[in-house]
């Protein structure tokens, strides 16, 4: 076993090499958003290239750093000059840089997005300052996509565990006082202060007592958690250790969902050495605290990020919460007091302890402190992971970090918190994002999901998305819920295919409300938001849907039809190629027609209709739209 | 501690739920998932409460009271909020008939529940007079369904031993896994699947055997709704009186609370809701003491054959020839389930009257086998049970038989007796620690069967001793110094056979019980069971073409009958009898084809024939088929023709709508059921009309309540009816005919009494319509709505529902979709 110390100066001497190295290298970003882009291909052909002219090049897989719409991301660095980042990457594109940068020297600015940390190279800003990263104030992920996640030396020479040795010399008191004068929350989506939830458990006398890492992620476009994990594991189990300590926890589970194989991998790879430095296990650092962790995976259910249904799970039992009181602080995994933090939470932790709470203070507002991530995505330019001071105006996020509405069309909502959160409308963008703001909105902060929707979105299929979402994941414990979501869902399904009466806007709040106050756990209890959020600023929607049978988004294929304009028509026969069941039919040169009682409303048609005739358009009851036309003669970009 | 709950200060041990406060100082909060043996649950949703300082509406039930609590239990939203949730759970448990309209004419009218194989409805369900959700939802005040219910449509399981399972009732409760886990340690059925799938099932899709259930009963004691049903006790309803009593089956002794309906035992389940008893005590004790073949009178041997013979002849005679066998030369044989009582009696009767010292008293083995040989030099025997072999008979010049079940031995018999046993008498048993347990009448032996203490008593009286005159099994007890027996009510470990049902008794007085209760042939033991697989063969001239379940418990069969089909008329019937034994059934044809030779009928499956026809696949054969039969509807051009029809009747009106269109009449249909999953024929019959109409009782879909209710409508907006025709079960013909009365339309109903030739003959189908006497197969089945008696239809259809509810009792577990018998389960 390595000692802590001596792990300390081999990091050091490590990363200044790193940081000085005379030797290229090449750190592509690796984590499942990365390779989702192809950055395996890119590792693949760039080792390859390597190999076979045997070059000293070295490469380094680090995790996610944040500009998700831009990846592969490649970071290069070349011994005298600022390290550049360069967006896109391919795999010829890599091996093009390696080219011509790296062998030669032009740094390819053409594809550069910014330079690391700073300095300008050939007309290339510092990324620092391009508009997607400005705003941002990446704490918690400040080692995503610069360090390679598993080599702990890296994590160590980056201040790794420091917050822990501070725990360890202060005590449990005062780190508890530490955490409650940072203000932190959890981030998990119901907003508790940490600080109060490890008292309770404090309070219960015994000698056994359970930390548990919630890193279930269930929302379906949230992706932080797993980001955090694959890009940065120690900074969450270092924030587990500082919570086990002031608990008097003897044992710790990382609850991980099965559909993370990569963040399961790193947990793996990282608590082995986390043990090889004697950061697990019995008399810890000889601090007389003795603790272990242990890696349980998920089995699919989205419910199981419910605490009590979590705590089932690693029990062996079916994921069915139970009602609280008991609460998990006082009597929670295998009866004994537990407390469950979600893994941002826990990777706020080392840097409170490191830096003190007055220094996380500084950010956010009054109510939130410190910064939070958000998982950016829907219809924006820039999609990415971010992270932002809380109190940050919704508006900084969208516009600025996020490019504005992907295509310049105009925005119509933000959806925040996932199937439990609602939708700020776009009248709304000068509202701060903290908790309370967000709940006064009639959304809730969640566990930062944050999904852009514009005017082609329908705010009734999204109550419809969410629902069906819900109502597929509940447990099935409580009528509430179980019927609810299905009563609920099913007049939603009819108002999408116009068969909804004004009655059952009425019947629809009833029964949300039915849900939100009946039901046992947060599933439920949160299940309506959607539709009580969307019914809230888009009521006129669902009534276009109901009284006029339209859809004035155009995505109800039940009252949306495809038709083709003959006097745009050019009868180039493009849509009819396409067309799955071969409903429009025309002679060549002459203007097709659609079969509409064979048409499926795929919008096949509509996608090949080149844009200088854009003769397919749809209607929706009294409305029709359109597409643009583009000019022939104009240049295309 | 003290605490507040509306406004009234309580005070309450540490450790309790707020719920369970309440219940203790008599304030009712409605709950539905709790059980008193088990932890709380929180799912019902329905015993929320609101507390100070607490967010939202926490459940009482799991809410542990702490001082200084400020708890409401009745507030307005608080009731609302019920209401509302029980309406969400409403949607997924026919509920249309806690919605109707006419629920309580409906009651009165035929208070009894309809034996269907689905239930639709409160009406048509076992659970009806014991209800938990129809009792809740009285309480609340439940009025409406917020969107039209959802059926889930799942199969019926009849096929598992003692216990009918319909899933389609379940409302999720949870009680049955909880209490399966409390008694068995292990979850052998729990929540399945997940959102609007979830159910109650076993992992893996097992059967309940597979799955290791111990058949103990306890789910279907604790199941608030029909979801979960005793199969044997399932129709008899609710028990008129309970006696608690202890099972004789073997030495564990459990408290039971038996159950009895017109002096019959129709239930037994434990006193201790806390302990589960075995199978045998639970489910076994009804079948066992009600078998059709039990010994019900004294029968006397003349020649080769035994005569029943009155007891006083029966008595005499066997006396007399006693009297020659004084002396060692008897022998008494019995066993240890023969009461203390009856025991000492059969001691006395040998040591006094007979003056011998072969007193042979058995105690059965673990399996409950009771064997032993007679002792060299006995003549004359007298058995209280299966004990000897045939074989040590030929020794014997007389042999008298006491006992509850005809053998091979009684058989041989000179004089045969018949014993009331078990739950027909009164007594004291031993426990398996020695110590006395009561056992109290509950029913009435079958018969003229007699305690076995009076028996022996009157055969002592006849013979002439004194010493014999006991009143009754108290005066023997007395006589015994027998005091103070407790049931076994407290005991803390369940009997080892309530957690694994091979270590059940097999045997009861020399009698094998699977032989008289046939479900147990599917829990195996150890040895192999002698099994009895009755294959009903079915012969028949009548293939079934076609069958398919065209709304839950509504099955369309499609019969080849060419004789029938050629000369069919609107309005008329076949009789139908499934197999050579089964009943001859009389259905309304809802269509034929001269053709092809086929009738289509429409079953609803609502007893015990009506099953049995509905288990038979295509390619199976029907016994008989005779029609048609009835006197064809007059079709004629009437002007506006209005066919009001619900069940059966919307299969039924098919040929009638398609008659009365071609003869000229504007035909409007008006078709009813209780929810938008009940109907079906729907595009055929908009084909065959000019206007149609459907209505539901829960307004699920269409005009909310009955046909006669759209009917009503029209006639009040003024629209000209010349002719009503209603086709459906006699209330809702009954409740048509006297709302179209007012309006003096002239009105006709399908009659469906009981029949039995079909061709007026035997007066089983007699109505009274007006002031006379006609006969529903060779008058009707159509007569004149407003003239019927229909209370004296009503009684006349229920003349055999008890022997009916017996005969479904009996039917063994059937095998859905295979219709050729049930086969064992077991390895041998």
């Amino acid at each position: 076993m390595t000692s802590l110390q001596q792990a300390y100066s081999t990091a050091k001497v490590g990363w200044d090499k790193l940081q000085a190295s005379d030797v290229p290298i090449f750190f592509v970003g690796a984590a499942t958003c990365g390779r989702a882009a192809g950055a395996t291909e890119v590792l693949h052909a760039l080792r390859d290239r390597i190999e076979r002219d045997k070059l000293d090049v070295q490469v380094v897989e680090v995790g996610c750093m944040g500009p998700c719409s831009f990846e592969p991301l490649v970071i290069v660095h070349k011994s005298g000059a600022p390290r550049v980042c360069y967006a896109n990457v391919g795999p010829d594109k890599v091996v093009a840089i390696l080219d011509r940068y790296v062998l030669g020297d032009d740094p390819c600015a053409e594809w550069a997005l910014g330079t690391m940390p700073s300095g300008k190279l050939d007309g290339i800003e510092a990324l620092s300052a391009h508009p997607m990263m400005r705003p941002q104030v990446r704490n918690i992920l400040r080692n995503c996509g610069l360090i390679d996640p598993q080599n702990v030396y890296h994590y160590l020479a980056r201040e790794g565990y420091r917050g822990f040795l501070k725990t360890l010399e202060i005590g449990p008191e005062k780190t508890l006082e530490e955490v409650k004068a940072s203000g932190l929350r959890g981030r998990g989506g119901a907003g508790f202060p940490t600080w109060r939830k490890w008292q309770f458990c404090r309070s219960v006398p015994g000698p056994t007592k359970y930390l548990i890492c919630n890193a279930d992620e269930g929302d379906p476009g949230a992706f932080m958690n797993r980001s955090l994990i694959e890009g940065d594991p120690h900074a969450v189990l270092e924030g587990m250790l500082i919570a086990a300590f002031v608990l008097g926890a003897s044992q710790g589970y990382i609850y991980c969902r099965a559909e993370y194989p990569l963040a399961l991998q790193r947990l793996d790879v990282a608590i082995a050495q986390m043990r090889e430095l004697g950061l697990l296990g019995d008399d810890i650092q000889g601090s007389g605290f003795s603790f272990d962790l242990s890696v349980k995976k998920g089995a699919g259910a989205f419910v199981c990020g419910e605490e009590t249904a979590l705590i089932a799970s690693i029990e062996g039992r079916r994921g069915m919460p139970q009602p609280r009181p008991p609460f998990p602080a006082i009597s929670g995994l295998f009866g004994k007091p537990t407390v469950i933090q979600n893994v941002e939470t826990l990777g706020n932790l080392p840097l409170i302890l490191r830096n003190g709470a007055k220094w996380y203070t500084q950010y956010g507002s009054e109510t939130s402190k410190g910064t939070k991530t958000f998982a950016l995505a829907g219809k924006i330019t820039r999609t990415g992971l971010v992270e932002v001071p809380l109190g940050i105006k919704l508006k900084d996020i969208i516009y600025e970090i996020g490019g504005g509405v992907l295509g310049g069309k105009a925005l119509k909502a933000v959806q925040t918190g996932g199937p439990s959160g609602g939708c700020i409308p776009a009248k709304k963008m000068d509202l701060p994002v903290d908790y309370e703001a967000l709940t006064q909105a009639g959304s809730i902060m969640g566990s930062g999901g944050m999904i852009v929707l514009d005017e082609d979105t329908c705010m009734v299929d999204v109550a419809r998305y969410f629902l069906s979402f819900t109502q597929a994941e509940s447990c099935g414990k409580c009528g509430p819920c179980r019927v609810g979501t299905r009563a609920m869902l099913s007049i939603l399904e009819r108002i999408a295919a116009g068969e909804g009466q004004m009655t059952d806007l009425e019947k629809l709040q009833s029964i949300a409300q039915t849900v939100k106050d009946g039901s046992l756990c947060g599933l439920g209890q949160t299940a309506p938001n959607p539709v009580l959020t969307t019914l809230r600023y888009f009521r006129n929607e669902y009534e276009e849907h109901i009284k006029k049978h339209q859809c004035p988004a155009f995505v109800c294929s039940r009252m949306t039809s495809f038709d083709i304009d003959p006097h745009r028509c050019s009868g180039c026969g493009a849509c009819a190629r396409v067309c799955p069941v071969v409903a429009i039919s025309g002679q060549k040169k002459r203007p097709h027609v659609i079969d509409q009682g064979i048409c499926i409303r795929c919008g096949m048609c509509l996608s090949v209709c080149p844009p200088r005739y854009a003769a397919v358009y749809r209607r929706s009851g009294e409305l029709t739209r359109y597409e643009q036309r583009k000019d022939e003669k104009r240049k295309s970009k | 501690m003290k605490l507040t709950i509306d406004g009234k200060s309580v005070t309450a041990k540490e450790g309790l739920t707020v719920l369970q406060c309440a219940i203790d100082n008599d304030i009712s909060i409605p709950h539905l998932c709790t059980h008193s043996q088990l932890p709380p649950f929180g799912a019902c949703r329905l015993c929320i409460v609101e507390i100070d300082g607490v967010r939202g509406y926490p459940t009482s039930c799991t809410t542990p009271a702490a001082e200084a609590m400020v708890v409401r239990t009745d507030t307005e939203a608080l009731q609302n909020l019920r209401r509302n949730i029980l309406g969400l759970m409403m949607l997924e448990h026919p509920s249309a008939c806690l919605v109707c309209g006419r629920r309580d004419l409906c009651e009165q009218f035929r208070p009894e529940a309809e034996k269907v194989g689905r239930t639709t409805g409160c009406h048509t369900c076992n659970n009806k007079e014991v209800c938990e959700v129809r009792s809740l939802s009285e309480e609340l005040g439940f009025v409406e369904l917020p969107v039209a219910p959802m059926y889930h449509g799942r199969p019926v399981e009849r096929s598992e031993p003692f216990m009918d399972r319909d899933l389609n009732l379940c409302i999720l409760c949870g009680r049955c896994v909880r209490i399966c886990k409390h008694h068995q340690g292990r979850a052998v059925i729990d929540f399945v699947g997940r959102g609007s799938q979830t159910r109650i099932g076993q992992a893996f899709g097992n059967s309940l055997l597979d799955a290791g259930c111990q058949f103990c009963g306890a789910c279907v004691d604790v199941c608030p709704t029909g979801s979960l049903a005793d199969r044997y006790a399932k129709w008899y309803g609710r028990p008129e009186a309970v006696t608690q009593s202890t099972c004789i089956f073997c030495e564990q002794a459990c408290a039971l609370a038996l159950g009895t309906k017109k002096g019959k035992l129709t239930t037994a389940e434990a006193v201790n809701e806390n302990v589960p008893v075995c199978v045998l005590g639970r489910f076994a004790i009804p079948e066992f003491l009600n078998g059709t073949d039990r010994l019900s009178a004294p029968h006397l041997r003349v020649g080769q054959r035994l005569r029943q013979t009155p007891w006083e002849q029966a008595l005499e005679t066997g006396a007399g020839r006693l009297k020659q066998f004084v002396g060692d030369g008897f022998a008494l044989v019995c066993d240890t389930t023969s009461t203390l009582e009856d025991r000492h009696v059969f001691r006395k009767f040998t040591a006094e009257v007979m003056k011998s010292k072969n007193y042979i008293e058995i105690e059965p083995d673990a399996r409950g086998i009771s064997r032993t040989s007679l002792p060299a030099g006995v003549k004359a025997a007298l058995l209280t049970g299966n004990f000897v072999d045939v074989a040590a008979l030929k020794e014997l010049e007389l042999l008298i038989v006491q006992d509850c079940y005809p053998t091979p031995v009684s058989e041989r018999a000179d004089l045969v007796l018949p014993a009331a046993v078990f739950a027909e008498v009164s007594g004291t048993m031993l426990d398996r620690s020695g110590q006395g347990r009561p056992l109290h009448k509950a029913c009435e032996p079958p018969g003229q069967a007699k305690p076995e203490w009076w028996i022996i008593c009157r055969l002592a009286q006849a013979i002439g001793t004194e010493g014999f005159e006991y009143e009754s099994a108290d005066a023997i007890a007395r006589e015994m110094g027998i005091a103070n027996v407790q049931l076994w009510i407290e005991r803390q470990e369940a009997p080892p056979a309530a957690t694994n049902f091979k270590l059940r008794r097999t045997y009861f007085r020399g009698h094998r019980i699977d032989q008289k209760v046939r479900g147990l042939q599917q829990l195996p033991v150890d040895e192999p069971c002698a099994l009895e697989v009755t294959q009903e063969e079915h012969k028949g001239a009548f293939e079934i073409l076609e069958k398919r379940e065209i709304a839950p418990n509504v099955h369309e069969v499609i019969i080849a009958a060419p004789e029938v089909a050629k000369k069919a008329l609107a309005g008329q019937f076949v009789i139908v009898m499934v197999d050579e034994k089964s009943e001859r059934v009389p259905y309304t044809l809802c269509g034929w084809d001269a053709q092809k030779g086929t009738i289509t009928l429409v079953v609803l499956e609502k007893g015990q024939s009506s099953r049995k026809l509905v288990l038979l696949n295509a390619g199976d054969k029907l016994a008989h088929v005779v029609g048609p039969l009835g006197v064809p509807l007059e079709v004629k051009q009437y002007g506006t023709v209005v066919l009001a029809a619900g069940c059966y009747g919307i299969g039924g009106i098919v040929p009638i709508a398609e008659a009365m269109k071609a003869a000229g009449n504007r035909v409007v249909v008006v078709t009813e059921a209780r929810s938008h999953y009940l109907h079906y024929y729907k595009a055929k019959l908009q084909g065959l009309c000019d206007e149609f109409v459907e209505t539901t009782i829960d307004g699920s879909v269409g005009v909310k309540g009955h046909a006669i209710d759209a009917v009503v409508q029209k006639l009040r907006a003024g629209e000209k009816m010349d002719c009503v025709i209603a086709i459906g079960c006699p209330f809702m013909m009954m409740v048509t005919a006297q709302e179209t009365k007012p309006f003096g339309v002239k009105t006709l109903a399908a009659l469906n009494p009981i029949m039995l030739d079909g061709t007026g003959m035997c007066g089983a189908c007699r109505v009274t319509v007006g002031d006379q006497t006609k006969f529903a197969c060779v008058d009707g089945p159509f007569f004149d709505a407003h003239l019927i008696d229909w209370d004296e239809l009503r009684d006349r259809r229920a003349a055999y529902s008890a022997e009916e509810i017996h005969s479904l009792g009996r039917t063994e577990s059937v095998v859905t979709g295979q219709g050729k018998g049930s086969p064992c389960t077991c390895s041998h």
